[in-house]
């Protein structure tokens, strides 16, 4: 459904995005991942119709972006970054003149503007301007403008940026929920996010792909390394850290200013052998928990590896 | 859809967004207000001389103010809307709809004409109370409102181009503003040049030229007059869809 071959953009020298190339097929979530600036943006609003890329192609439903791009935007529902609205609007007057700009006539289109509206939750809204609603109210109405045409392909920017964990979860559901018959690209710093949704991961960093695979596969290879925190009510971390070091399984110790973290060696589980220790030291463990790779630590990972790699060449 | 039904369906559906976009604000019945008022001052007074018996009754003396003054309300009209998309970055949607630019362009202009048209409607009071109590030129009468709705077309295009220059509504004026400024008085300029040839093609570019000699005045529609005006918005909505372009590449 999404075919993009070699796509590279520079701004003046700077380029942007390099000779990227993926796929995305039709009823797939495919997560869009990498740190501001690696070019997320750039590749979708290349996608998007909204400019063009310096080499390379894209394709969407088989019809170039840039050749055809009058056929290849009609099939597109696209949610930027920061959403836009015309704020002096009511929510029904925008999305219905969203659904008109791309293409929807009338007989039909007032009835599924009230549909996409309840679909979102913001039916009974519909006569509120939107100057008037809350952020995540806007990002359901962006959500609907989105989809109003019932486009193949939904490219969404950063959809859940800004909103309250709850607003999160009901936008993610909204995302599942759509996807169900369409290809889905979409954006995010949030590694919970893809591996709740994609089906797919695309991992971006200065305008290439440095890694693509489905979310189970790519934690896997991230956990490598895994890693603990602890958290002793009566000693100090550095007490603690001085106690584990050296301990089966125990890595790396690095005191924190709440507790301890524990980089631990991916073969032998660490915490029988602490929890020990720290029972024959008798202190209080308050907490021992298994911490989360962040997308931050991932990043540091792959950008290392590559460094890495790059040196050995 | 067909290619002309689909180009259709898009400049009404941009114009209709537009237009009714321009009655949201109160702020439009005040420019409306303000010109139709300001216009209608040069008016009134100018019929002080017609009851005196030595002037030929006429709309002249509010047709003449009100193309003057859209040096003013042509760039109030039309320097949001370009400058007011990229600024909310609502354009980012404008522009990935499967919508072409000139269909923007063009749909927002008409929108803007529209809306000066409907003040100019308002001035039919004072033509039906002319031919009411008077018996002026039906004629003089009906070119000078041809060729004050021309005026307009032309003026907002020039407007419309300047807001495709700039996200600031402020600079969008200025720069319509300035450019009407001198489309007025290039006319007394040429005076001053001694080459005939240089003196009269800027003479050919003044609006006055167009409108005052011949439709205000003499109740004439010289097509080269047409072309010119016509000419104009042509010109303006052209450049003003191809900055749109370039701000694609430009990004």
């Amino acid at each position: 459904m999404i075919q993009v071959e070699g796509l590279t953009k520079y701004y003046g020298p700077h380029k942007a995005i390099d000779s990227l190339s993926f796929h995305a097929d039709a009823g797939e979530i495919v997560g869009f991942l990498g740190p501001n600036g690696a070019g997320k943006t750039t590749t979708m609003r290349i996608l998007t119709g909204y400019m063009p890329p310096s080499e390379g192609r894209a394709t969407i439903a088989g019809f170039d972006v840039f050749e055809q791009s009058l056929e290849a935007r009609g099939r597109i529902g696209y949610l930027p970054e920061t959403v836009p609205l015309y704020k002096e609007l009511t929510v029904w007057q925008y999305v219905d003149y969203m659904a008109a700009l791309r293409g929807m006539g009338n007989p039909g289109r007032a009835e599924r503007v009230d549909e996409v509206l309840d679909r979102v939750g913001m039916l009974d809204r519909a006569d509120s301007l939107i100057d008037s609603l809350s952020k995540g109210m806007r990002q359901r109405v962006g959500l609907a403008q989105a989809i109003v045409h019932k486009p193949d392909v939904l490219i969404l920017d950063e959809p859940t940026i800004g909103l309250d964990p709850r607003q999160v979860r009901e936008v993610r559901e909204l995302i599942r929920e759509v996807g169900e018959h369409r290809t889905v690209l979409l954006s995010t710093h949030i590694l919970s996010e893809v591996s709740q949704l994609c089906s797919r991961i695309l991992i971006i960093n200065n305008g290439q792909i440095v890694a693509e695979d489905s979310p189970a596969t790519l934690s896997n290879r991230l956990q490598d390394t895994t890693r603990y925190f602890l958290h002793i009510g009566n000693a100090t971390p550095k007490e603690v850290a001085k106690a584990i070091r050296g301990v089966a399984g125990v890595s790396e110790v690095y005191p924190t200013e709440e507790g301890v973290e524990i980089v631990a060696d991916s073969q032998i589980d660490p915490r029988p052998a602490v929890t020990a220790t720290i029972v024959q030291k008798s202190w209080d463990l308050l907490e021992l928990r298994h911490v989360d790779m962040s997308l931050e630590d991932i990043f540091l990972q792959l950008t290392t590896d590559e460094a890495v790699a790059e040196e050995e060449d | 859809m067909p290619n002309i039904g689909r180009s259709f369906h898009n400049l009404w559906t941009v114009f209709k967004h537009e237009f009714s976009v321009y009655f949201i604000s109160p702020i439009i019945y005040w420019i409306g207000a303000g010109w139709l008022c300001l216009a209608g001052v040069f008016y009134s007074n100018s019929l002080g001389f017609y009851n005196q018996g030595t002037y030929e009754v006429s709309m002249s003396s509010l047709f003449s103010p009100m193309a003057f003054l859209t040096i003013f309300i042509a760039p109030a009209l039309t320097m949001r809307l370009l400058a007011e998309e990229v600024h909310a970055g609502t354009h980012e949607l404008l522009f990935t709809a499967p919508v072409r630019d000139w269909e923007v362009v063009v749909g927002k202009w008409l929108a803007s004409w529209a809306v000066m048209s409907s003040f100019i409607l308002v001035t039919f009071l004072h033509a039906g109370l002319l031919i009411w109590r008077g018996s002026p030129n039906i004629a003089v009468m009906i070119t000078g409102y041809i060729g004050l709705w021309l005026v307009c077309g032309a003026t907002l295009a020039i407007g419309v181009f300047a807001s495709s220059l700039s996200q600031y509504q402020l600079v969008s004026f200025m720069i319509s503003m300035g450019t009407l400024v001198l489309l007025w008085v290039a006319g007394a300029v040429s005076s001053l040049i001694s080459n005939s040839l240089l003196s009269e093609a800027i003479n050919q570019l003044t609006i006055t030229n167009h409108y005052h000699n011949t439709m205000l005045n003499l109740g004439l529609v010289d097509p080269i007059d047409v072309a010119y005006f016509v000419g104009v918005m042509a010109l303006f909505l052209f450049l003003a869809t191809q900055i749109l372009g370039t701000r694609r590449w430009r990004a």
